[in-house]
């Protein structure tokens, strides 16, 4: 079993690197001239230029030493980091780093500058992102940086920390050291963050937009209130009315990176989701969906929030509409 | 000359066949980690493996048993076990200290080293080290000395770990209420973070070289037995110095550190022990606050081998294979009194590992390498625990 992933997820990655091979620019000098073609196209993007929300893990490797590039780990492990991590990358606690620990937001803008300034991260230095675990909580990094107005600079590692460690790159247990930045307080940008009251004028039809659950379909016709493993933390099974149901995970090939730009455009069309409306992604808590949020709204190019209440938050919520197609009900039937 | 033959050669008639076994049980545990390395993921399970064996061959050869060497320097007035055990302290202090600077150049943020066991500190931990000494003196060893006694066929061993089981057990069911009572707003202490790393160092050695000082005040008792000259005989058969069995401990733990995790040994026995207890229905709905704390977590996943597993198991099966080879593996068949005493305080053992978060390695070795203040606590009341058993049941005339 283990062998046939391996081995498939080895095929589809020739089959990736057949089809970017042609596009992709020899790192370094082809990244720029690369970027100036495709950087028009937002809704295109090709890998590794300049313009693209991913890199390659080989553009990555022989692009470790420019000056203006900062690679920034986001692991759901602890751990993970300091026992290897790829040469010069700094580290991030998504869940002290990120957010606020006592009140359940995102950073505020004081701790999200003091960040920036510590990581020596202008608003003209790129940031490659990458993590264990499919890049979840480095897609959620992404996702809180954009609100921080650093959209176009920051990048994905694509296939993560996965598909580095599998094609045996270098990894190293030192932490660097950059001069702090300058990074000026700004406030948070509300555009890219759907709260509660906009989900819930969604599913009473108030208002036209698309959601997009991406968790597994027994959570979504609501057999199941969490994954296994994972505590249930709303009182509630099922889904916000009006949401499609598209698993984060059929956006990823078997060696964690992204497929390509027409199969996604396909997978979410099939679903209804073509860009026409605005979208908006949801969970559990807002991490799996910031994956998927990634891939609508920077390597689409589609107008997409995330809404990182979620099914905790709105599972939970009293008096608002809900769909229980399972029937499960919360403490027994 | 092969090694087989030139050790054969050096040890009593039927050595052959015991050495013939140490070395089939050497080339299991190889071909163990050598397959596990295979495995996709399997490189943290084969260096567990690994590194367990050391281990366990390290405090066969040294015996390595905290107990012992507390009642040698209390009886006997012998500190040289003593004086390894504060090497393996000083080794591994340094070499934490190293690693950490790697790591969180800075320590006086909010964060801790990643998987330090670095616990609470207050009442509770004390009682729990109390206890562990208390099991310790009635069982006659730690959690890791047990282990490695269960491969030289210690009949007391077979019943403490048992003990250890229903302990944990225990602990489980005590554990809400005192975390309440004490554990939840227990400060957690890492020394660094309040005298940097070279004054948590310095601090440290100080206390420990200060230690060893007030040891050697007096001249050591008997010499020791003059040193092997077959280099053979010397690793494989002789009583290694504590001291260097010390410093191999050390050595280990840094390494153990820096690429899995600090060294403990009551992971496993723990998890396995909530497992059980959780399939009978005995345990509480939620143990609060528990899987958050650092230290040996007893939180298992559905996997049939853990890293802590096979550390463990590695760490028989090489004490074993080398006391076997040494000649030292001497199975007894197991009386009333070993049955009981292993029961009794294999029972307060698991309950003072459960409820200090590890053990004499766990908590104790590791959190005090990691400059973690519940270690030293823990280590205090544990020697308190041990010399008051000692004490109260020599003069009731319980034990020996």
């Amino acid at each position: 079993m283990r062998k046939t992933i391996m081995f498939r997820s080895s095929l589809a990655g020739a089959a990736l690197a057949a089809l970017l091979l042609p596009a992709g620019p020899t790192p370094a000098a082809a990244g720029a001239a690369a970027g100036a073609k495709a950087g028009t196209t937002a809704a295109s993007p090709v890998r590794d230029a300049e313009a693209s929300p991913l890199v390659s893990t080989e553009w990555l490797e022989k692009n470790l030493d420019s000056g203006k590039l900062r690679v920034v780990e986001v692991s759901v492990d602890p751990g993970v980091y300091e026992r290897g991590h790829i040469p010069g990358a700094h580290n991030v606690a998504w869940h002290t780093d990120l957010v606020e620990t006592v009140s359940r937001d995102i950073a505020g803008p004081d701790k999200f500058a003091a960040l920036a300034r510590r990581l020596g991260i202008d608003r003209d230095t790129t940031v490659v992102l990458y993590g264990d675990n499919n890049n979840w909580f480095a897609a959620w990094g992404a996702w809180v940086f954009a609100q921080y107005g650093l959209v176009d600079t920051v990048k994905l590692l694509d296939g993560g920390r996965k598909k580095w460690e599998a094609e045996k790159r270098p990894l190293d247990t030192r932490t660097p050291e950059v001069a702090a930045s300058a990074f000026a307080v700004t406030p948070a940008s509300t555009a890219l963050r759907a709260r509660f009251t906009d989900v819930l004028a969604v599913a009473r039809k108030e208002r036209n937009e698309k959601i997009l659950d991406i968790r597994s379909p027994d959570e979504f016709s609501g057999k199941i209130i969490a994954p296994a493993g994972v505590p249930e933390l709303a009182v509630r099974a099922g889904h916000i009315p009006g949401s499609v149901n598209v698993p984060w995970g059929k956006a990823v090939n078997p060696d964690g990176t992204l497929k390509p730009v027409e199969e996604l455009r396909k997978l979410y069309a099939e679903a209804g989701i073509d860009g026409s409306k605005p979208v908006i992604t949801s969970c559990r808590i807002g991490e799996r969906s910031s994956h998927s949020w990634f891939v609508l709204s920077r390597v689409l190019g589609y107008p997409a929030r995330n809404y990182d209440g979620s099914w905790t938050e709105y599972g939970n919520a009293v008096g608002v509409p809900v769909v229980n197609l399972a029937g499960t009900v919360w403490g027994g039937k | 000359m092969t090694a087989s033959a030139a050790v054969a050669a050096a040890v009593p008639a039927g050595a052959g066949f015991r050495v013939g076994v140490s070395l089939s049980l050497a080339g299991l545990l190889v071909g163990s980690a050598w397959h596990l390395s295979g495995e996709a993921g399997g490189g943290r399970l084969a260096l567990s493996l690994v590194f367990g064996a050391l281990f366990g061959f390290v405090l066969q050869r040294s015996r390595f048993c905290f107990l012992c060497v507390w009642r040698d320097l209390l009886d006997r007035g012998d500190p040289r076990g003593v004086l390894g055990i504060l090497a393996a302290l000083a080794l591994g202090m340094a070499g934490y200290a190293v690693v950490f600077g790697a790591w969180l150049p800075d320590p006086s943020g909010t964060r801790l080293p990643p998987g330090a066991h670095i616990g609470p500190v207050g009442p509770v931990l004390a009682l729990a080290g109390l206890a562990f000494g208390a099991g310790m003196a009635v069982s006659g060893s730690c959690l890791s000395a047990h282990l490695y006694r269960l491969g030289e066929g210690s009949a007391t061993a077979p019943f403490a770990l048992l003990g250890s089981a229903l302990g944990f057990v225990l602990g489980f069911l005590t554990w809400n209420p005192l975390y309440l009572a004490g554990i939840a707003e227990a400060p957690v202490t890492w020394l660094p973070r309040h005298l940097g790393y070279a004054g948590s160092l310095i601090a440290g050695l100080a206390v420990l070289g200060g230690a060893a000082l007030w040891l050697l005040r007096r001249p050591l008792p008997a010499a020791p037995p003059p040193a092997v000259a077959d280099p053979w005989r010397a690793v494989f058969v002789a009583r290694w110095p504590t001291w260097l069995g010390g410093l191999a401990v050390g050595a280990i733990g840094t390494l153990s550190y820096l690429r899995l995790g600090p060294l403990g040994v009551t992971a496993e026995i723990g998890g396995r022990s909530r497992q059980g207890a959780a399939a009978l229905g005995l345990l509480p709905e939620r143990l609060e606050g528990l899987d958050a704390f650092r230290g040996c977590a007893t939180a298992l996943g559905d996997a049939l081998l853990t890293p802590n597993g096979l550390f463990v198991g590695g760490l028989v099966v090489a004490s074993f294979a080398a006391a076997l080879a040494a000649g030292q593996f001497r199975p007894a068949r197991p009386g009333r009194g070993h049955v009981l005493r292993g029961l009794l305080g294999g029972v307060l053992l698991g309950w003072g590992a459960m409820t200090g978060l590890g053990c004499s390695i766990g908590t104790l070795v590791s959190g005090i390498m990691a400059g973690a203040l519940s270690g030293w606590v823990f280590g205090i009341a544990m020697l308190a625990g041990i010399t008051g058993t000692l004490g109260l049941s020599r003069r009731l005339g319980w034990l020996a």
